[in-house]
């Protein structure tokens, strides 16, 4: 799990609007800083400020903000809520506790959901309330092919962070005759348990996984029009 | 053509204008505007335009048509929800997603279930053509066939008419509870409807039971003892349920604040009396019962989501006509559809011809008022008006004859199966059971009925069976199953091949 910063002067130098590809887009002139993120004790404060900072960051982009920025500040809060959600519900009650499990299909087992799952419910539960902006875990080896790469952007962007895991990937692409903004952030493989489960799978075509690589990547799409 | 011809055309005309354009801002009969046969169910709202037409009289094509497909959750979102829709709206919402919306786009309830087309509706108010799967599941990645060898074949039109998928709920159809319940015997060395079980076997506090000396009420109606021998016997009488409860005019909560509660004291029950109460009293205590009354086909005129008659005097307010228009008119112009109750004679299904077709349909149409003899709401008042060839098999059934055993003690309580134990199953939340009125909950489609119902009494591959053989439904399920599907063979088979795990 990582996060992103971005300087701020090229927030300052360059139109809203414009699309940037991560370093391998010298044009654009900013560099992307990757910096590892530790987990701190009030994380669950922490996670409820960054809550906060979600709902205000599309009202930033409206104020002025660039949109790889905006994006940024949202994936802080997704990310920051799943791996608060993987590491002090799931692991503690499942692995430390030992008084629950968690499985796909919580409901017929009174278990707790998959974090990947929380994620989904979180992007499912926005798209029910707004078309500003819109988040998916994709990947090139989903279990779920519906999770796979749908469109070309998509695709450029998991291969680009597959390949450079420290860097995220922005551009703007066309969609249902709309434009947007989207950004592909890596997604590594934070427990053991995700790679057990992705290289037993038997949907998945992967068997070699190993905690910390890259499995897939989030995608933020913001409407630009 | 004389010139008298023409005064008398222009004049039927603007006549005929006037009264087009008054049932459509104001009020009146508007059934002469209804433009095609709506479906099953939807029927009994039909007259209720606005209930789904809510966009205004100017919205565009657009704007219409996103209006309506907002609509359709009002009544339905609850049962979407319950089902884990595998092609959820919000899925479905997301841009990336943007390439299948020109395939079918799962955005829309109306891209399947298009309203007042009678010529292409079929079973489930589907309007799409019945290999609606291929749109998306045919091609690349999605290509079901892909990974699947079974399915090799296999026709797109019966992917979710065999009993194998549902678009929407696909609880008991998925892979790993396939695998999961395979080798299940079909019928279970003990069947019991569990919840129904407990329904039957639940203990009544003694201490609060009331007895036919108990009763406070006027004295008139104490000198009906057929009456109050019913009450005494009821369900009501031994959960202490007093008369006044339901028949004493409720305190005004806001004037009299320190008793809102049922009024109790013989002198307030006399004072307050109410000699034929709405039910509304029933309402105030069976909360959940009502909700789920009102999904169903039974009570659906009573959701929130339906749109109320419309009110003339606010019509004719709204185009400043109200002072000048004469009472006579504005009477007129009064709503009459829809009626606050669906009633027998409103059914399309198949009704007896004893059957009192203008009985409205509220809870005193099943439920007697005194005695709550559940027994009879179970099954004596759907038989007293349902006319179909599954109604009229009931009778000496094999579930059938598991109830009459049952009632003779000759069966464990859970045993019999009424039609309310597959149509208006228990559900359980949070410790309590409740009967889930919307009689329909379970049939859209067949397959919801197998986790409720079924499985308790059946293994799933005889339940899969079971419900797709149309004929035996018909028979109300006497002899065994005709028609095989596959579907449980073939997720053991997928489970076995490679040695992976599923998504446990």
């Amino acid at each position: 799990m990582g996060r992103t910063t971005l300087d701020r002067r090229w927030a300052q130098r360059y139109p809203l609007t414009w699309g940037c590809r991560g370093v391998a887009a010298p044009n654009y002139g900013f560099r992307i800083v990757q910096r590892s993120l530790k987990m701190q004790p009030r994380t669950l404060m922490i996670a409820a400020g960054l809550a906060v900072a979600a709902v205000t960051a599309i009202g930033a982009a409206a104020q002025g903000l660039p949109y790889p920025k905006v994006a940024d500040m949202l994936y802080r809060v997704m990310s920051a809520d799943r791996e608060v959600y993987t590491r002090m519900v799931v692991q503690r009650l499942t692995l430390e506790d030992k008084v629950l499990t968690a499985s796909e299909h919580f409901e017929d087992e009174a278990a707790l959901p998959l974090p990947a799952q929380m994620f989904r419910f979180g992007a499912e539960t926005v798209m029910n309330n707004t078309e500003e902006f819109s988040y998916a875990l994709l990947s090139l080896n989903p279990i779920n092919r519906t999770n796979g790469p749908g469109t070309e952007l998509e695709r450029e962007g998991l291969e680009f962070v597959t390949e450079n895991p420290d860097e995220n990937f922005y551009g703007e692409e066309e969609l249902g005759g709309k434009r947007y903004f989207a950004a592909v952030y890596p997604d590594r493989a934070i427990v053991e348990a995700c790679v057990n489960c992705h290289n037993n799978h038997r949907d998945s075509s992967r068997t070699d996984l190993k905690a910390g690589d890259v499995m897939g990547g989030v995608v933020i799409r913001i409407r630009i029009d | 053509m004389s010139s008298k011809t023409v005064y008398w055309w222009v004049g039927t005309t603007l006549l005929a204008a006037a009264y087009m354009a008054a049932s459509m801002v104001v009020g009146g009969d508007r059934r002469p505007l209804l433009i095609g046969r709506t479906t099953d169910a939807h029927h009994q709202i039909e007259m209720a335009c606005e209930t789904c037409h809510a966009a205004g009289p100017f919205a565009g094509a657009a704007a219409a048509e996103r209006a309506l497909n907002e609509t359709c959750r009002n009544c339905h979102e609850a049962e979407l929800n319950a089902a884990d829709d595998s092609h959820s709206r919000s899925m479905f919402r997301n841009p990336r997603m943007a390439a299948y919306w020109e395939k079918l786009d799962a955005r829309l309830c109306t891209s399947c279930h298009a309203e007042h087309r009678p010529e292409i509706t079929r079973t489930g108010a589907v309007t799409v053509a019945m290999d609606f799967c291929v749109a998306c599941h045919s091609e690349d990645e999605q290509d079901i066939r892909l990974d699947r060898p079974s399915h090799a074949g296999l026709g797109f039109e019966t992917c979710a008419t065999a009993g194998c998928h549902n678009y929407h709920d696909n609880r008991a159809l998925y892979e790993e509870f396939l695998v999961e319940h395979a080798g299940e015997p079909g019928h279970k060395p003990e069947p019991v409807h569990g919840l129904t079980a407990r329904l039957r076997l639940r203990e009544r506090p003694a201490e609060t039971a009331l007895g036919r000396d108990d009763a406070v009420a006027p004295a008139a109606a104490l000198a009906d003892t057929k009456v109050l021998a019913l009450w005494a016997g009821s369900g009501h009488a031994a959960a202490g349920v007093n008369c006044g409860a339901c028949h004493a005019e409720k305190p005004d909560a806001e004037s009299e604040p320190a008793d809102v509660a049922a009024r109790t004291g013989p002198a307030d029950v006399v004072a307050h009396w109410i000699e034929a109460p709405s039910t509304g009293a029933c309402k105030s205590c069976h909360e959940p019962q009502a909700r789920t009354f009102a999904r169903g086909r039974h009570g659906m005129r009573e959701h929130p989501g339906i749109a109320p008659p419309r009110n003339p005097v606010e019509g004719l307010e709204r185009i400043g006509l109200s002072r000048v228009t004469p009472a006579i008119v504005t009477d007129w112009l009064a709503d009459p559809f829809p009626p606050a109750r669906m009633t027998v004679g409103e059914a399309r299904l198949p009704m007896r011809a004893d059957a009192d077709a203008r009985r409205a349909l509220d809870c005193g149409a099943c439920h007697r008022p005194h005695d709550v003899d559940t027994a009879r709401a179970a099954v004596e008042a759907c038989v007293s008006c349902h006319d179909d060839s599954h109604t009229r098999a009931y009778a000496g059934s094999p579930h059938h004859r598991l109830l009459q055993a049952e009632l003779a003690g000759e069966a464990p309580p859970g045993a019999g199966v009424s039609c309310v134990t597959c149509h208006m199953p228990g559900t359980e939340s949070r410790d309590t059971i409740t009967t889930n009125h919307n009689q329909n909950d379970t049939l859209r489609p067949y397959e919801k009925m197998i986790r409720s119902v079924c499985l308790d009494c059946h293994g799933l591959e005889f339940s899969l069976d079971a419900l797709a053989d149309a004929g035996l439904v018909e028979r109300n399920f006497r002899g065994k199953p005709k028609v095989h599907i596959e579907s449980v063979e073939w997720a053991v088979q997928r489970s076995t091949a490679d040695g992976r795990s599923g998504t446990r």
